[in-house]
Parts: C-alpha cells; structure tokens; sequence
C-alpha cells in the first residue's frame, strides 16, 4: 500500500517538474511585466516591447540551435564566434559584389561547415565537445579577424539591411524569423524521428548505437543545426548594425547556454524544451531592458545575469538531485 | 547612497523573481515586497539630492583647465536657459574604462550645475556594440528631450538615432562620431556633436616625442585601439603623419590593443622583442599607455623609452608626476561632458548651434603637470 502511494507521488512529482520550470518561467515573466509596468511608465509600450522581442529575437535563434546541442548530451561554445564569421563572410562576399541572396547563402554555408567541424571532431574522434568547441571558437575568431584584417566591414545593399532593420507590419523580420524558427525546433524535436534521436543521444547513447542508428550523422546534424542557427544570428545582428565586426557576438554561447539551462533544458542531456528555451530568452530580454529602463548602471546587468546562470544551474542541480533520491527510496 | 540603495532593492527583486523562476520554491515573500517597492519614483530624481552633498567645498579648478573652459564656452555662446530640469540621457561606452567613468561623473556633476536631470547608460564592455544598440533602443522608449551619445563605432548606434529623431528626442553626438552617412542612409540625423579632433591628438604627441627624440631620431611604435573605431584611426593617423614627416624617425610597428590593457602589454612585449631599440611608443589610450610601461618596465628596459598615452585619466596623472609615464593628450572631461549637455539643451530649447564643437586640448607632460593639478 505504502509502495503504491509513492510510485503515485513519484509519478505526479516526475510529470509537474516537466511542464513546472515553464509555468514558472512565465509567471514570474509575468510578475516582472507587472513590476516593471508599475515601476516605470515607459516599460509597457507597443515601442519599447517591440524593443524586448527584436532584441530577444538574436538570442533566441542562437539558443534554439543550442538546445539541441544540449539536449543531445553535447554543448557549443563556437556559436558566438562562428555568428561573427559567417557575418564577416556575407559582408566580404557582397563587398566582393556578389548579391545579398547569395552572400547570405554563402554565410549560413560557412556556420553549417563550422558545426560539421565541430560535429564530426566530436563524433568520430569522440573528443570533449567542450574542447573542441572552444578550439573551433577561436579558429573562427582567428578566421574572421584575419578576412576583414581587423577592420569592421560596413555599408551594405538594403537588401541586406532589410533582415535586421526591414519592416513587415508590425515586426521586423528577425522577429519573424526567430518565431519561425522556434516553431520549426518545436516541431523537429518533440515529433520527429530526428528529436527522437537527439534526446536518445542525450538520454542514452549506447542504447542507441546497440538499436542500429548512426549515432555520427545525428550527432553532425545536431552541431551542423547549431552552426547554422549561428550564422543566422549573424545575418541578424551584421544586417541590424550595417557592420560585419570580426569581434561581434562576443560571450553570445553563454547567453545562449544561459537562456537554455534556464528554460528547464538539462546539461546531461535527455531533456530539452523549445519552449522554455523562447521564454528564458524573452526573460532575460526582459530584464536586460528593464535594467535599462530603471537606469540601472551596466555593472549590475552583468552581475544580475551571471547571478541567474549560476541560480539556474544549480537549482536545477538540486532539483535532479532530489528526484533521484526520491525514488531510490 | 540613498539612489543607489533604491537601485539595489529594485535589482534584488527581478534577481529574486529569476531565481523563483528556475523553481528555488520560495513563493512568499519575494514578488509581494516587490510591487510595494517597486512603486517608489523613479531612481533618477535622487541625482540631485546627492550631488550637493558631495560639492561642499566647491570645484577646485586647475589654471589650465580654467582658461579651456573659456575658450569652449566662447564657441557656445550664447547659452541656454539652465535649471529647467529637462531631462537629458546620456549613453556613453562603457564603465569597464576608467575614462567613460570619469565621463559619468562629468555628465552627473555637470547635471548638477545646469540644474538637469542626467541619467548615464553605458555598454557592459568596450566591444559589445549590440548591447550598446538595444541600451539606446531602450533609452529611446522613455521621456529624455535629449540623449547624448558616444557609440562603440559609428554605425552601431545608427537604429537607435534614426528610432529617437522619429520620436523627436534630441541627439546630440559626443566624442567617437556616429556615421552620418550611414544615418542618413537610414532616414535619420544628427541634432549636434562635440568632439575632440583626433588627429590632432596624435600629432600633438607624436609631436612631442620627435622633439625629444632631437636630431638623431629613432624607431617608434604605435599601439592602436579597435581598429576602425574612430579615435583609434585619428590618433594613429595624426601621429603616423608627424612620424613619417620628421627625419630619421622609423615606425617599427602599428599594432591594435583594442583600448585592452592585457593586449596592449603583450604588444608592448613583442615590440621590444623585435625591437629592443625601440626608443618610443605612442598608445591610443592612457590604459594602453601605462601597460606598456609596465610592459618595459618587466622587461628592465623603461629607461630611454618615450611613453605616451592620450585622455589623461586619473591613473595617467599619477603615473606622470612619477615618472612612469612621459605625457599624455588631456582635454577636461568635465568641461567636456558639461559642454555637450549645454548644447543638448541648445537644440531643446531651438537655439542654433554650430556644426561641430571641439573640445581644446592640451599636452601634458612632466615639464608642465604640475599645472595641472587638481584637474578633472
């Protein structure tokens, strides 16, 4: 009898502390619009929350790919530096005066090579994602330094332009695209085969290479994804500031990291949620702003945000931790 | 204190949601306490109140700093009706520089003076021109008549302008320049700038060293900042010309320490390793200036090596009266900063201003830094 209450509890426990980082996610968000409304007369405006979700949008592309990344067991620290390169790449390209269709093709080709660098370095080699990230990170540095020579590359077609700064009604297309695209993740990962596989890879890699499935080409996939989510951020963020700048995205893995963890995804692998990933993305959007809008000086913005990584991660540490105890007992 | 204990509270809370969010399970007491204090006014107003406290005595001026704040004010006139309170944002680079915090403190006390209300935002560091955009964006969303800005590079903040022109904040461009050609592009403008003329600060220093280089000359090095960044390009450019110019002067290197003290110490390295007869090094920036220094100073060859650095920050002071450093390029921040939000409040009031305002200079080095002292 006793036995049967617990596997109950255990069950309904396992089931909330899916969907519950989500729910807090977005209550608090909540909160914090309401906080931030009363506080401050100039949050809650069509403007300035339009601000929120176009500067949000950058981050929630780069993030999406990490989700994967993360999910499937691994982790990317290149994709702030591979955003640099494939923007710097598009800029050399029209510079070099090919069109902006085809240098942004050019670009999103360069991030999804970087991820298949990364992905096969790790898969074939099976070297520490960690490291080989952080090595692809820096060659990616080293590569955009050396094709603008240092110097940010700037005044492109508006054609260009028009994927950071564009208008479509309302919204602007990194919006659109960041909406698009989280859509597509959740579709990917929670109802094809191919989600399937990334959590497997996460979940449990050996099960899955003893079913037959090749666990290098999913593995690639999964960086190249992450490469590519990349160079989009880097469309994004070259065509919004008109400059291909070979130091952009700078530290943008650890929001993007940060973003994913807070969203409920776990470290180890196994579990990821678009979901929550969009919404950690738009909270910290968020809060970003509304240091901003307080007029809170700079320094704090730094420490709030690695504050929350830290609170986040080791929250959810814990939180594991305690499942586990659960239900060994 | 009382502002900055306000801003503390406020910070504690939205940490406090956060960590609710990812699930700490303390749902009590936080968000409660939150909506009672977040009502407070807005953490602006208490600028005023502290800065009284803080200027009992009263500005101590240098004599120099004295007569630059004669000739500015001369190319100002006539001047704008003050204590109206506008209010008046300024967005500078970063606080991560001991020179954009002396900025602030310019910007806050020069508030003071006119009888305004400043509020200063910077970039969490010197290279992050997305963060610097979506500060100004964020700026944009609230009531300042005018916004001062000193963009990272001079299209990062193009957006930004062209988002506040259309709302009809003012903005006036202080310091590294906002391209205007890119700004116009985009279906935007500048209200004014103040600037300082960058070349001229590096061929007021290369000037000096080649003076004391004399007749035999010598190799010299240039240490830059981010490349393409406006006073990086400038000062290489104005020093570069004064170089090439005098005989028997040889630049060895131009290298970018991207204003980083720990880059421009690795350059200031290397450079003595290919050249251990370097016999002067012109940096960008004050913090380049004084790693190199240091630089040399590790390598036990400080000795006959002319140093200089540009912005005179507080640390470059000291660093001259000791010896450690030859000179610096100085021009007063604070008549600097005061000057900009004169002219901010010029164009909200509809004065006419000038097309561009620079801020005098002048050369500091350890023949005349006694002069100097109680500059700011």
């Amino acid at each position: 009898m006793q036995k049967y209450v617990q596997t109950d509890l255990t069950k309904i426990k396992l089931l909330t502390s899916h969907i519950f980082p989500q729910l807090l996610l977005i209550l608090v968000m909540l909160i914090m619009v309401i906080l931030l409304s009363v506080t401050s007369p100039f949050f809650l405006t069509w403007d300035n929350l339009r601000n929120i979700f176009d500067h949000s949008s950058l981050y929630i592309i780069l993030a999406l790919g990490m989700t994967f990344v993360i999910s499937s067991g691994g982790i990317d620290l290149s994709v702030g530096a591979v955003a640099a390169l494939s923007g710097v790449c598009m800029a050399a390209a029209m510079q070099g005066g090919l069109e902006a269709g085809l240098s942004i093709l050019g670009g999103l080709i360069v991030g999804g090579l970087m991820g298949a660098a990364n992905g096969s370095i790790i898969s074939f080699l099976k070297i520490n994602p960690f490291i080989v990230t952080l090595g692809v990170m820096s060659l990616s540095r080293g590569l955009a330094l050396i094709i603008t020579g240092g110097i940010p590359i700037y005044g492109f077609p508006r054609d260009f332009t028009w994927w950071g700064n564009g208008h479509i009604g309302p919204f602007n297309p990194p919006m659109l695209l960041a909406a698009f695209l989280t859509v597509l993740a959740a579709v990917v990962l929670n109802m094809s085969r191919f989600g399937y596989y990334t959590l497997a890879l996460g979940g449990n890699e050996e099960a899955l290479r003893r079913s037959g499935v090749s666990i290098h080409l999913y593995k690639i996939i999964v960086y190249i994804l992450s490469g590519v989510a990349a160079a989009l951020g880097g469309l994004v963020v070259t065509a919004r500031l008109n400059t291909a700048e070979p130091l952009a995205g700078w530290m943008l893995e650890m929001d993007s990291i940060a973003a994913v963890v807070l969203g409920g995804t776990s470290m180890k692998g196994g579990k990821g949620s678009v979901a929550g990933t969009v919404t950690a993305c738009l909270l910290l959007g968020m809060l970003r702003n509304g240091l901003v809008i307080l007029s809170i000086p700079s320094y704090y913005q730094q420490l709030v945000i690695g504050i929350i990584i830290l609170a986040a991660v080791i929250i959810a540490e814990v939180r594991s931790g305690k499942n586990l105890a659960f239900i060994n007992k | 204190m009382k502002k900055i204990i306000k801003k503390m509270v406020v910070f504690m809370l939205l940490f406090s949601l956060v960590a609710f969010a990812a699930g700490c399970g303390s749902p009590s007491s936080a968000p409660i306490s939150g909506e009672e204090n977040g009502t407070d006014p807005a953490t602006t107003e208490e600028i005023n109140e502290e800065g009284i406290e803080e200027t009992p005595a009263g500005p101590v001026m240098s004599s120099k700093a004295q007569e630059i704040e004669q000739v500015l004010m001369e190319q100002l006139a006539p001047l704008p009706e003050f204590n109206t309170g506008e209010k008046i944002g300024a967005l500078i680079i970063t606080l991560a520089n001991p020179f954009w915090v002396s900025m602030k403190e310019g910007y806050e006390k020069a508030g003071e003076e006119l009888g305004i209300e400043v509020t200063v935002m910077a970039a969490p560091t010197e290279g992050d021109t997305k963060s610097q955009l979506e500060t100004l964006d964020a700026m944009v969303a609230r009531d300042y008549a005018a916004i001062v800005a000193s963009p990272i590079e001079p299209f990062n903040l193009v957006p930004g302008v062209v988002k506040a022109n259309k709302k009809g904040i003012k903005v006036i461009n202080l310091g590294p320049p906002i391209s205007e050609e890119a700004l116009e592009e985009a279906g935007g403008y500048l209200d004014g700038k103040i600037t300082v003329n960058y070349e001229e600060q590096g061929s007021l220093a290369a000037e000096y060293i080649v003076e004391k280089l004399g007749p035999e000359g010598g190799k010299v090095a240039i240490i830059q900042g981010i490349p393409g960044a406006g006073q990086s390009e400038g000062r290489a450019a104005g020093a570069k010309r004064v170089f090439e110019a005098a005989e028997n002067v040889e630049i060895v290197s131009i290298q970018p320490g991207n204003w980083d003290r720990n880059t421009a110490y690795n350059i200031a390295s290397n450079i003595l390793q290919a050249h251990p007869d370097i016999r002067a090094i012109f940096s960008c920036n004050d913090v380049m200036a004084l790693a190199a220094a240091d630089a040399l100073e590790a390598a036990g060859k400080r000795e006959g090596v002319i140093i200089l650095g540009v912005d005179f920050i507080s640390e470059a002071h000291e660093a001259i009266k000791e010896g450690k450093l030859d000179g610096s390029i100085a021009y007063s921040i604070n008549i600097y900063s005061k000057a900009a939000l004169i002219l901010a409040l010029k164009t909200v009031q509809g004065h006419d201003i000038p097309d561009e305002v620079y801020s005098p200079l002048a050369l500091v080095s350890k023949e005349n830094v006694a002069e100097f002292a109680g500059w700011e």
